[in-house]
Protein backbone atom coordinates (compact mmCIF):
# COMPACT_ATOMS: atom_id res chain seq x y z
CA UNK A 1 0.00 0.00 0.00
CA UNK A 2 1.22 3.52 -0.80
CA UNK A 3 2.32 5.60 2.17
CA UNK A 4 1.59 9.28 2.81
CA UNK A 5 4.59 11.52 3.59
CA UNK A 6 3.47 11.49 7.26
CA UNK A 7 3.67 7.71 7.42
CA UNK A 8 6.97 7.57 5.48
CA UNK A 9 8.46 10.04 7.98
CA UNK A 10 7.09 7.97 10.86
CA UNK A 11 8.59 4.79 9.40
CA UNK A 12 11.98 6.53 9.18
CA UNK A 13 11.65 7.67 12.80
CA UNK A 14 10.83 4.10 13.83
CA UNK A 15 14.22 2.74 12.75
CA UNK A 16 16.53 1.58 15.54
CA UNK A 17 18.51 4.36 17.12
CA UNK A 18 16.38 7.27 15.94
CA UNK A 19 13.96 7.65 18.85
CA UNK A 20 14.56 4.46 20.81
CA UNK A 21 17.56 2.14 20.84
CA UNK A 22 15.81 -0.79 19.14
CA UNK A 23 13.16 1.05 17.16
CA UNK A 24 9.53 0.06 16.69
CA UNK A 25 9.72 -2.44 13.87
CA UNK A 26 11.66 -5.46 15.15
CA UNK A 27 12.54 -7.69 12.20
CA UNK A 28 9.49 -6.56 10.25
CA UNK A 29 10.40 -5.19 6.83
CA UNK A 30 6.83 -4.30 5.78
CA UNK A 31 5.73 -0.69 5.30
CA UNK A 32 3.87 0.41 8.43
CA UNK A 33 0.60 0.86 6.55
CA UNK A 34 0.70 -2.87 5.76
CA UNK A 35 1.53 -3.79 9.37
CA UNK A 36 -1.44 -1.67 10.45
CA UNK A 37 -3.81 -3.12 7.84
CA UNK A 38 -2.88 -6.72 8.74
CA UNK A 39 -3.29 -6.10 12.47
CA UNK A 40 -6.61 -4.30 11.92
CA UNK A 41 -7.87 -7.32 10.02
CA UNK A 42 -6.73 -9.67 12.80
CA UNK A 43 -8.37 -7.51 15.48
CA UNK A 44 -11.60 -7.56 13.52
CA UNK A 45 -11.51 -11.35 13.19
CA UNK A 46 -10.86 -11.59 16.92
CA UNK A 47 -13.79 -9.29 17.59
CA UNK A 48 -11.68 -6.84 19.61
CA UNK A 49 -11.93 -3.09 19.11
CA UNK A 50 -8.89 -0.86 19.49
CA UNK A 51 -10.78 1.46 21.84
CA UNK A 52 -11.67 -1.43 24.10
CA UNK A 53 -8.07 -2.64 24.17
CA UNK A 54 -6.69 0.82 24.93
CA UNK A 55 -9.29 1.41 27.67
CA UNK A 56 -8.26 -1.84 29.42
CA UNK A 57 -4.56 -1.04 29.02
CA UNK A 58 -5.05 2.43 30.44
CA UNK A 59 -7.03 1.08 33.40
CA UNK A 60 -4.32 -1.48 34.19
CA UNK A 61 -1.57 1.11 33.89
CA UNK A 62 -3.41 3.52 36.19
CA UNK A 63 -4.01 0.82 38.80
CA UNK A 64 -0.46 -0.50 38.45
CA UNK A 65 0.98 2.96 39.04
CA UNK A 66 -0.41 2.85 42.56
CA UNK A 67 2.19 0.21 43.40
CA UNK A 68 4.94 2.84 43.01
CA UNK A 69 7.04 0.48 40.89
CA UNK A 70 6.07 -2.63 42.90
CA UNK A 71 3.87 -5.35 41.38
CA UNK A 72 0.18 -5.04 42.30
CA UNK A 73 -2.75 -7.36 41.74
CA UNK A 74 -5.50 -5.65 39.75
CA UNK A 75 -9.15 -6.81 39.79
CA UNK A 76 -7.95 -10.24 40.93
CA UNK A 77 -6.99 -11.03 37.31
CA UNK A 78 -3.66 -9.42 36.61
CA UNK A 79 -0.31 -8.72 38.21
CA UNK A 80 0.78 -5.32 36.97
CA UNK A 81 4.15 -3.71 37.44
CA UNK A 82 4.53 -0.15 36.24
CA UNK A 83 7.99 1.37 36.03
CA UNK A 84 8.82 4.90 35.08
CA UNK A 85 11.85 6.87 34.03
CA UNK A 86 11.62 10.61 34.26
CA UNK A 87 11.38 12.47 30.99
CA UNK A 88 9.53 12.19 27.72
CA UNK A 89 9.88 10.45 24.38
CA UNK A 90 8.58 11.91 21.09
CA UNK A 91 6.10 9.97 18.98
CA UNK A 92 7.52 8.72 15.65
CA UNK A 93 4.56 10.52 14.02
CA UNK A 94 5.88 13.74 15.60
CA UNK A 95 2.51 14.45 17.16
CA UNK A 96 3.42 14.73 20.82
CA UNK A 97 5.68 13.57 23.61
CA UNK A 98 4.97 10.76 26.06
CA UNK A 99 6.20 9.69 29.45
CA UNK A 100 8.63 6.79 29.65
CA UNK A 101 6.16 4.67 31.58
CA UNK A 102 6.09 0.91 31.05
CA UNK A 103 3.42 -1.54 32.22
CA UNK A 104 4.20 -5.25 32.44
CA UNK A 105 0.86 -7.05 32.74
CA UNK A 106 0.71 -10.73 33.63
CA UNK A 107 -2.51 -12.74 33.47
CA UNK A 108 -3.60 -14.75 36.51
CA UNK A 109 -5.89 -17.75 36.58
CA UNK A 110 -7.55 -18.83 39.82
CA UNK A 111 -5.22 -16.53 41.70
CA UNK A 112 -2.05 -18.00 40.14
CA UNK A 113 0.20 -16.17 37.66
CA UNK A 114 0.07 -17.85 34.23
CA UNK A 115 3.44 -16.58 33.02
CA UNK A 116 1.81 -14.97 30.00
CA UNK A 117 2.27 -11.22 29.84
CA UNK A 118 2.31 -8.11 27.69
CA UNK A 119 4.62 -5.11 27.94
CA UNK A 120 3.54 -1.69 26.75
CA UNK A 121 4.39 1.95 27.29
CA UNK A 122 2.44 5.19 27.31
CA UNK A 123 3.78 5.91 23.82
CA UNK A 124 2.74 2.41 22.69
CA UNK A 125 -0.84 3.08 23.82
CA UNK A 126 -0.90 6.32 21.86
CA UNK A 127 0.29 4.55 18.69
CA UNK A 128 -2.36 1.91 19.18
CA UNK A 129 -5.18 4.32 19.87
CA UNK A 130 -4.49 6.91 17.20
CA UNK A 131 -2.88 4.87 14.41
CA UNK A 132 -3.83 1.25 15.22
CA UNK A 133 -0.09 0.62 15.09
CA UNK A 134 0.81 -2.42 17.17
CA UNK A 135 4.53 -2.30 16.19
CA UNK A 136 6.50 -4.64 13.95
CA UNK A 137 6.83 -8.37 14.55
CA UNK A 138 9.85 -8.98 16.79
CA UNK A 139 9.78 -5.50 18.38
CA UNK A 140 10.17 -5.61 22.17
CA UNK A 141 7.05 -3.46 22.58
CA UNK A 142 4.97 -5.27 19.91
CA UNK A 143 1.35 -5.62 21.03
CA UNK A 144 0.40 -8.81 19.28
CA UNK A 145 -3.43 -8.92 18.75
CA UNK A 146 -3.93 -12.54 19.85
CA UNK A 147 -1.76 -12.17 22.91
CA UNK A 148 -3.43 -8.88 23.77
CA UNK A 149 -6.85 -10.51 23.60
CA UNK A 150 -5.75 -13.42 25.81
CA UNK A 151 -3.81 -11.50 28.41
CA UNK A 152 -6.16 -8.53 28.68
CA UNK A 153 -9.23 -10.80 28.61
CA UNK A 154 -10.88 -8.79 25.81
CA UNK B 1 10.30 41.14 29.37
CA UNK B 2 7.42 38.83 30.10
CA UNK B 3 9.10 35.69 31.38
CA UNK B 4 5.74 33.97 31.75
CA UNK B 5 6.13 32.97 28.12
CA UNK B 6 8.84 30.59 29.02
CA UNK B 7 8.24 27.31 30.67
CA UNK B 8 10.32 27.68 33.78
CA UNK B 9 11.61 24.16 34.28
CA UNK B 10 14.10 23.69 31.54
CA UNK B 11 13.07 20.60 29.73
CA UNK B 12 15.87 18.82 28.12
CA UNK B 13 15.19 15.14 28.07
CA UNK B 14 14.51 13.76 24.64
CA UNK B 15 16.23 12.85 21.46
CA UNK B 16 19.40 14.51 20.27
CA UNK B 17 19.33 18.00 18.84
CA UNK B 18 21.93 16.62 16.45
CA UNK B 19 19.08 15.35 14.29
CA UNK B 20 17.71 18.83 13.76
CA UNK B 21 21.23 20.08 13.19
CA UNK B 22 21.81 17.51 10.44
CA UNK B 23 18.70 18.55 8.53
CA UNK B 24 19.57 22.19 8.79
CA UNK B 25 23.19 21.67 7.77
CA UNK B 26 22.05 20.02 4.51
CA UNK B 27 19.71 22.94 3.85
CA UNK B 28 22.44 25.44 4.56
CA UNK B 29 24.75 23.82 2.01
CA UNK B 30 22.05 23.94 -0.67
CA UNK B 31 20.82 27.49 0.12
CA UNK B 32 23.36 30.10 1.09
CA UNK B 33 21.64 32.61 3.38
CA UNK B 34 24.80 34.54 4.30
CA UNK B 35 25.49 36.15 7.65
CA UNK B 36 22.63 37.38 9.85
CA UNK B 37 22.52 39.16 13.20
CA UNK B 38 20.57 37.95 16.22
CA UNK B 39 19.87 40.77 18.65
CA UNK B 40 19.24 39.17 22.04
CA UNK B 41 17.29 41.13 24.67
CA UNK B 42 17.47 44.53 22.96
CA UNK B 43 21.21 44.78 22.57
CA UNK B 44 22.29 42.74 25.59
CA UNK B 45 24.04 40.39 23.12
CA UNK B 46 24.52 40.62 19.35
CA UNK B 47 25.35 37.38 17.58
CA UNK B 48 26.74 37.32 14.03
CA UNK B 49 25.81 33.88 12.69
CA UNK B 50 25.36 32.03 9.42
CA UNK B 51 21.75 32.01 8.28
CA UNK B 52 19.85 29.00 7.06
CA UNK B 53 19.51 26.89 10.20
CA UNK B 54 16.71 27.13 12.71
CA UNK B 55 16.93 29.54 15.61
CA UNK B 56 17.20 26.79 18.26
CA UNK B 57 20.24 25.16 16.67
CA UNK B 58 21.89 28.47 15.78
CA UNK B 59 21.55 29.73 19.34
CA UNK B 60 23.00 26.46 20.66
CA UNK B 61 25.95 26.82 18.27
CA UNK B 62 26.47 30.28 19.75
CA UNK B 63 26.39 28.93 23.30
CA UNK B 64 22.79 29.83 24.20
CA UNK B 65 20.82 26.75 25.15
CA UNK B 66 17.07 27.22 24.83
CA UNK B 67 15.12 24.35 26.44
CA UNK B 68 14.15 21.50 24.14
CA UNK B 69 12.49 18.22 24.98
CA UNK B 70 12.16 16.82 21.49
CA UNK B 71 15.43 17.75 19.82
CA UNK B 72 13.85 20.33 17.54
CA UNK B 73 11.09 18.21 16.06
CA UNK B 74 8.35 20.68 16.87
CA UNK B 75 6.67 18.17 19.15
CA UNK B 76 7.33 19.42 22.68
CA UNK B 77 6.59 23.15 22.62
CA UNK B 78 9.41 23.84 25.08
CA UNK B 79 11.66 25.99 22.88
CA UNK B 80 9.57 29.18 23.03
CA UNK B 81 11.27 32.48 22.30
CA UNK B 82 9.71 35.90 21.85
CA UNK B 83 10.62 37.31 18.45
CA UNK B 84 10.61 41.09 17.97
CA UNK B 85 11.00 41.17 14.20
CA UNK B 86 9.01 39.83 11.27
CA UNK B 87 9.88 36.20 10.57
CA UNK B 88 6.66 35.38 8.75
CA UNK B 89 3.42 33.97 10.08
CA UNK B 90 3.23 31.18 12.66
CA UNK B 91 3.54 27.73 11.11
CA UNK B 92 0.84 25.10 11.60
CA UNK B 93 3.39 23.13 13.63
CA UNK B 94 3.66 25.98 16.15
CA UNK B 95 0.00 26.81 16.71
CA UNK B 96 -0.94 23.86 18.98
CA UNK B 97 1.72 24.86 21.52
CA UNK B 98 0.87 28.57 21.77
CA UNK B 99 -2.02 30.37 23.44
CA UNK B 100 -3.75 33.47 22.05
CA UNK B 101 -1.54 35.89 23.99
CA UNK B 102 1.62 34.19 22.86
CA UNK B 103 0.54 34.25 19.22
CA UNK B 104 -0.31 37.94 19.50
CA UNK B 105 3.08 38.67 21.07
CA UNK B 106 4.92 36.72 18.38
CA UNK B 107 6.21 34.04 20.72
CA UNK B 108 7.60 31.33 18.45
CA UNK B 109 8.92 27.80 18.67
CA UNK B 110 12.59 28.51 18.03
CA UNK B 111 13.09 25.15 16.34
CA UNK B 112 10.50 26.12 13.72
CA UNK B 113 11.92 29.56 12.91
CA UNK B 114 14.39 29.50 10.07
CA UNK B 115 17.00 32.25 10.15
CA UNK B 116 17.02 34.07 6.85
CA UNK B 117 17.40 37.72 7.87
CA UNK B 118 18.40 39.75 10.94
CA UNK B 119 16.22 39.04 13.93
CA UNK B 120 15.55 40.35 17.45
CA UNK B 121 14.60 37.96 20.26
CA UNK B 122 13.86 38.03 23.98
CA UNK B 123 14.90 35.24 26.31
CA UNK B 124 15.19 34.98 30.10
CA UNK B 125 18.59 36.03 31.43
CA UNK B 126 19.11 32.72 33.24
CA UNK B 127 19.59 30.97 29.90
CA UNK B 128 22.92 32.80 29.58
CA UNK B 129 24.24 30.78 32.52
CA UNK B 130 23.76 27.47 30.74
CA UNK B 131 26.99 26.33 29.17
CA UNK B 132 28.35 23.33 27.39
CA UNK B 133 31.28 21.66 29.13
CA UNK B 134 33.63 18.93 28.07
CA UNK B 135 34.70 16.53 30.72
CA UNK B 136 36.50 13.28 31.37
CA UNK B 137 34.92 10.47 33.33
CA UNK B 138 37.07 10.24 36.43
CA UNK B 139 35.16 7.52 38.31
CA UNK B 140 32.26 5.15 37.75
CA UNK B 141 30.89 3.27 40.74
CA UNK B 142 27.96 0.88 41.18
CA UNK B 143 25.88 2.17 44.06
CA UNK B 144 23.11 -0.42 43.56
CA UNK B 145 22.48 -3.23 41.09
CA UNK B 146 20.92 -0.72 38.65
CA UNK B 147 22.33 2.70 39.60
CA UNK B 148 25.78 3.99 38.68
CA UNK B 149 27.47 7.01 40.17
CA UNK B 150 29.39 8.81 37.42
CA UNK B 151 31.90 11.51 38.37
CA UNK B 152 33.23 13.83 35.64
CA UNK B 153 36.15 16.19 35.77
CA UNK B 154 35.63 19.23 33.60
CA UNK B 155 38.48 19.84 31.16
CA UNK B 156 40.95 22.72 31.04
CA UNK B 157 40.09 24.62 34.17
CA UNK B 158 36.39 24.94 33.26
CA UNK B 159 34.13 25.54 36.25
CA UNK B 160 30.41 25.05 36.61
CA UNK B 161 28.16 27.34 38.65
CA UNK B 162 24.90 25.70 39.77
CA UNK B 163 22.46 25.55 42.66
CA UNK B 164 22.23 22.28 44.55
CA UNK B 165 19.22 20.42 43.13
CA UNK B 166 19.58 21.51 39.50
CA UNK B 167 20.25 19.17 36.63
CA UNK B 168 22.51 18.88 33.60
CA UNK B 169 22.29 17.14 30.28
CA UNK B 170 24.81 14.53 29.28
CA UNK B 171 25.45 13.63 25.70
CA UNK B 172 26.46 10.16 24.57
CA UNK B 173 28.02 9.38 21.19
CA UNK B 174 26.43 7.20 18.48
CA UNK B 175 26.74 3.46 19.21
CA UNK B 176 25.30 0.24 17.78
CA UNK B 177 22.17 1.19 15.88
CA UNK B 178 22.03 4.65 17.44
CA UNK B 179 23.30 6.93 14.67
CA UNK B 180 23.21 10.30 16.40
CA UNK B 181 24.52 11.84 19.56
CA UNK B 182 21.81 11.67 22.25
CA UNK B 183 21.22 13.90 25.25
CA UNK B 184 19.30 13.20 28.45
CA UNK B 185 18.75 15.10 31.70
CA UNK B 186 20.34 13.98 35.01
CA UNK B 187 20.25 15.72 38.37
CA UNK B 188 23.68 16.72 39.60
CA UNK B 189 24.57 14.91 42.81
CA UNK B 190 27.88 16.66 43.40
CA UNK B 191 28.19 19.60 45.76
CA UNK B 192 28.22 22.98 43.95
CA UNK B 193 31.52 23.98 45.60
CA UNK B 194 33.24 21.18 43.67
CA UNK B 195 33.18 23.52 40.68
CA UNK B 196 35.39 21.52 38.35
CA UNK B 197 33.45 18.28 38.72
CA UNK B 198 29.89 17.11 38.19
CA UNK B 199 28.46 13.85 39.42
CA UNK B 200 25.31 12.04 38.29
CA UNK B 201 23.40 8.98 39.49
CA UNK B 202 22.17 7.07 36.45
CA UNK B 203 19.56 4.36 36.82
CA UNK B 204 19.39 1.74 34.07
CA UNK B 205 16.20 1.88 31.98
CA UNK B 206 15.77 -1.38 30.06
CA UNK B 207 16.07 -0.62 26.34
CA UNK B 208 17.04 3.01 27.08
CA UNK B 209 19.50 4.70 24.72
CA UNK B 210 21.55 6.75 27.17
CA UNK B 211 21.31 4.56 30.27
CA UNK B 212 22.34 1.45 28.29
CA UNK B 213 25.37 3.37 27.05
CA UNK B 214 26.29 4.60 30.52
CA UNK B 215 25.84 1.17 32.11
CA UNK B 216 27.39 -1.05 29.42
CA UNK B 217 29.93 1.08 27.59
CA UNK B 218 31.00 4.21 29.39
CA UNK B 219 34.56 3.86 30.69
CA UNK B 220 36.69 5.84 33.09
CA UNK B 221 38.93 8.20 31.07
CA UNK B 222 36.29 8.69 28.37
CA UNK B 223 35.44 12.22 27.19
CA UNK B 224 31.85 13.43 27.56
CA UNK B 225 29.84 16.57 26.97
CA UNK B 226 27.70 18.06 29.71
CA UNK B 227 25.33 21.01 29.36
CA UNK B 228 24.30 22.67 32.62
CA UNK B 229 22.73 23.99 34.80
CA UNK B 230 18.99 23.61 34.24
CA UNK B 231 15.92 23.54 36.43
CA UNK B 232 13.97 25.15 39.20
CA UNK B 233 14.46 22.43 41.80
CA UNK B 234 16.49 23.98 44.59
CA UNK B 235 15.90 24.82 48.23
CA UNK B 236 13.83 27.94 48.96
CA UNK B 237 15.48 30.18 51.55
CA UNK B 238 12.96 30.01 54.40
CA UNK B 239 12.98 28.35 57.81
CA UNK B 240 10.06 26.03 57.02
CA UNK B 241 10.51 22.34 57.85
CA UNK B 242 11.74 20.54 54.73
CA UNK B 243 9.91 17.33 53.89
CA UNK B 244 12.10 15.64 51.27
CA UNK B 245 11.04 12.43 49.55
CA UNK B 246 12.98 10.40 46.99
CA UNK B 247 13.30 6.98 45.47
CA UNK B 248 15.96 5.44 43.19
CA UNK B 249 18.10 7.95 41.34
CA UNK B 250 15.93 10.67 42.93
CA UNK B 251 18.62 10.57 45.63
CA UNK B 252 20.87 12.68 43.37
CA UNK B 253 19.67 16.25 43.99
CA UNK B 254 19.29 15.59 47.74
CA UNK B 255 22.87 14.39 48.04
CA UNK B 256 23.94 17.70 46.52
CA UNK B 257 21.54 19.73 48.69
CA UNK B 258 22.51 18.10 52.01
CA UNK B 259 26.27 18.34 51.46
CA UNK B 260 25.82 21.95 50.34
CA UNK B 261 23.92 22.62 53.59
CA UNK B 262 26.68 21.00 55.64
CA UNK B 263 29.37 23.07 53.92
CA UNK B 264 27.40 26.25 54.48
CA UNK B 265 26.61 25.30 58.09
CA UNK B 266 22.87 25.43 57.38
CA UNK B 267 21.93 22.05 58.86
CA UNK B 268 21.26 23.73 62.20
CA UNK B 269 18.90 26.33 60.72
CA UNK B 270 15.81 24.23 59.98
CA UNK B 271 14.27 20.81 60.47
CA UNK B 272 14.84 18.44 57.59
CA UNK B 273 13.08 15.12 57.13
CA UNK B 274 14.42 12.93 54.33
CA UNK B 275 12.28 9.93 53.33
CA UNK B 276 13.83 7.44 50.93
CA UNK B 277 11.77 4.54 49.58
CA UNK B 278 13.12 1.33 48.12
CA UNK B 279 11.91 -2.20 47.58
CA UNK B 280 14.59 -4.28 49.27
CA UNK B 281 17.89 -3.54 50.94
CA UNK B 282 19.76 -4.01 47.68
CA UNK B 283 17.95 -0.94 46.33
CA UNK B 284 19.17 1.23 49.20
CA UNK B 285 22.42 3.19 49.01
CA UNK B 286 24.44 5.84 50.84
CA UNK B 287 22.92 4.42 54.04
CA UNK B 288 26.07 4.85 56.12
CA UNK B 289 26.61 8.41 54.91
CA UNK B 290 23.02 9.41 55.65
CA UNK B 291 23.02 7.77 59.08
CA UNK B 292 26.24 9.58 59.90
CA UNK B 293 24.63 12.82 58.75
CA UNK B 294 21.69 12.14 61.07
CA UNK B 295 23.97 11.44 64.02
CA UNK B 296 25.98 14.61 63.46
CA UNK B 297 23.11 17.00 62.76
CA UNK B 298 20.35 17.13 65.31
CA UNK B 299 17.72 18.67 63.03
CA UNK B 300 18.32 16.23 60.15
CA UNK B 301 16.18 13.08 60.18
CA UNK B 302 16.65 10.23 57.73
CA UNK B 303 13.86 7.68 57.25
CA UNK B 304 14.48 4.78 54.88
CA UNK B 305 11.52 2.54 54.12
CA UNK B 306 11.46 -0.84 52.40
CA UNK B 307 8.27 -1.96 50.70
CA UNK B 308 9.29 -5.62 50.42
CA UNK B 309 12.15 -6.38 52.81
CA UNK B 310 13.60 -9.86 52.29
CA UNK B 311 14.40 -12.19 55.23
CA UNK B 312 18.12 -11.89 54.45
CA UNK B 313 17.83 -8.08 54.68
CA UNK B 314 17.34 -8.35 58.45
CA UNK B 315 15.60 -5.00 58.14
CA UNK B 316 14.57 -3.27 61.33
CA UNK B 317 13.60 0.06 59.82
CA UNK B 318 10.30 1.29 58.43
CA UNK B 319 8.35 -0.94 56.07
CA UNK B 320 5.59 -0.16 53.56
CA UNK B 321 5.21 2.11 50.58
CA UNK B 322 6.98 5.41 51.06
CA UNK B 323 3.61 7.19 50.85
CA UNK B 324 2.29 5.22 53.84
CA UNK B 325 5.40 5.94 55.88
CA UNK B 326 5.31 9.61 54.90
CA UNK B 327 1.63 9.84 55.93
CA UNK B 328 2.40 8.23 59.28
CA UNK B 329 5.26 10.62 60.04
CA UNK B 330 3.31 13.68 58.93
CA UNK B 331 0.55 12.67 61.31
CA UNK B 332 2.51 11.46 64.31
CA UNK B 333 6.15 12.56 64.27
CA UNK B 334 6.54 15.89 62.54
CA UNK B 335 5.48 19.08 64.26
CA UNK B 336 2.06 20.25 63.05
CA UNK B 337 2.77 23.81 64.15
CA UNK B 338 5.67 24.77 61.91
CA UNK B 339 5.19 25.64 58.23
CA UNK B 340 6.38 22.94 55.83
CA UNK B 341 7.84 22.75 52.34
CA UNK B 342 7.86 19.61 50.23
CA UNK B 343 10.79 18.61 48.01
CA UNK B 344 10.18 15.60 45.78
CA UNK B 345 12.37 13.69 43.37
CA UNK B 346 11.51 10.35 41.82
CA UNK B 347 9.20 8.79 39.27
CA UNK B 348 6.14 10.81 38.24
CA UNK B 349 3.93 8.16 39.89
CA UNK B 350 5.74 8.60 43.19
CA UNK B 351 5.54 12.37 42.86
CA UNK B 352 1.76 12.31 42.34
CA UNK B 353 1.20 9.92 45.23
CA UNK B 354 3.40 11.92 47.63
CA UNK B 355 1.74 15.18 46.62
CA UNK B 356 -1.63 13.66 47.50
CA UNK B 357 -0.37 12.59 50.95
CA UNK B 358 1.16 16.02 51.56
CA UNK B 359 -2.08 17.75 50.58
CA UNK B 360 -4.03 15.46 52.90
CA UNK B 361 -1.81 16.69 55.72
CA UNK B 362 -2.41 20.34 55.03
CA UNK B 363 0.60 21.12 52.85
CA UNK B 364 -0.18 23.38 49.92
CA UNK B 365 0.88 22.74 46.34
CA UNK B 366 2.64 26.08 45.97
CA UNK B 367 5.06 24.93 48.68
CA UNK B 368 5.80 21.54 47.11
CA UNK B 369 8.75 21.60 44.72
CA UNK B 370 9.88 19.13 42.06
CA UNK B 371 11.23 19.16 38.52
CA UNK B 372 8.04 19.83 36.62
CA UNK B 373 9.28 18.39 33.39
CA UNK B 374 10.41 15.22 35.04
C1 LIG C 1 14.72 16.92 34.97
C2 LIG C 1 15.11 15.48 34.85
C3 LIG C 1 16.05 14.95 35.71
C4 LIG C 1 16.40 13.60 35.61
N1 LIG C 1 17.34 13.10 36.47
C5 LIG C 1 17.68 11.81 36.40
C6 LIG C 1 18.65 11.26 37.32
O1 LIG C 1 19.21 11.95 38.17
N2 LIG C 1 18.96 9.95 37.20
C7 LIG C 1 18.36 9.13 36.26
O2 LIG C 1 18.69 7.95 36.20
N3 LIG C 1 17.44 9.64 35.39
C8 LIG C 1 17.10 10.95 35.43
N4 LIG C 1 16.20 11.45 34.52
C9 LIG C 1 15.69 10.57 33.45
C10 LIG C 1 16.64 10.62 32.26
O3 LIG C 1 16.66 11.91 31.69
C11 LIG C 1 16.24 9.64 31.13
O4 LIG C 1 14.92 9.90 30.73
C12 LIG C 1 16.34 8.19 31.56
O5 LIG C 1 17.63 7.93 32.08
C13 LIG C 1 16.06 7.24 30.38
O6 LIG C 1 16.90 7.57 29.30
P1 LIG C 1 17.29 6.50 28.20
O7 LIG C 1 17.90 7.24 27.05
O8 LIG C 1 18.08 5.39 28.77
O9 LIG C 1 15.88 5.88 27.79
P2 LIG C 1 15.06 6.17 26.45
O10 LIG C 1 15.70 5.47 25.31
O11 LIG C 1 14.84 7.64 26.29
O12 LIG C 1 13.65 5.54 26.79
C14 LIG C 1 13.44 4.16 27.00
C15 LIG C 1 11.94 3.98 27.16
O13 LIG C 1 11.28 4.32 25.94
C16 LIG C 1 10.09 3.58 25.78
N5 LIG C 1 10.21 2.77 24.55
C17 LIG C 1 11.34 2.23 24.03
N6 LIG C 1 11.04 1.56 22.90
C18 LIG C 1 9.71 1.68 22.70
C19 LIG C 1 8.81 1.19 21.72
N7 LIG C 1 9.22 0.45 20.69
N8 LIG C 1 7.49 1.48 21.85
C20 LIG C 1 7.04 2.22 22.87
N9 LIG C 1 7.84 2.71 23.84
C21 LIG C 1 9.16 2.45 23.75
C22 LIG C 1 9.97 2.69 26.97
O14 LIG C 1 9.16 3.35 27.93
C23 LIG C 1 11.43 2.56 27.44
O15 LIG C 1 11.55 2.22 28.79
C24 LIG C 1 15.82 12.79 34.62
C25 LIG C 1 14.88 13.34 33.73
C26 LIG C 1 14.52 14.65 33.84
C27 LIG C 1 13.52 15.22 32.87
S1 LIG D 1 12.38 21.78 20.50
FE1 LIG D 1 10.56 20.72 20.82
S2 LIG D 1 9.11 21.98 19.85
FE2 LIG D 1 10.93 23.00 19.48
Amino acid sequence: MKMSPEYSKAQANMQPGVITADGFLGDDKRPIVDIIADDEATMETLGVSFDEAVARMRHLMEEGRKGLEEPVTVDGNWIVRVSEARGFLPSPFEDGIFRKVNAQVELMQNGTPTGESVLYSELGMHLLEKYHFMQGVGAAFRMDPERLKRVLQL
Amino acid sequence: MNLAYFVAPLAVSGISAALAALISITDRIVNNYGEVTIDVNSGSKKLEVNGGANLLVTLAESGIFVPSACGGRGSCGECKVKVNSDVGPHLPTEIPYLDKDQIQNNVRLSCQVKLKTDIGIEIPEYLFKIKQYTGTVERIRDVTHDIKEVYFKLDDGQTVDFRAGQYGQIEVPPYDKVKDRTQRAYSMSSVPSDTNHVEFLVRLVPGGIVTTYVHDRLKEGEKMKVIAPFGEFYVRETDATMICVAGGSGMAPFKSIFYDFIEKDKMKDRDIWYFFGARTKKDLFYLDELEKMQNEHERFHFVAALSEPQPEDEWEGETGLITEVLGRYLKEEISQEKPKEGYLCGSPGMLDACMAVMREHGMTEDKIYFDKFA
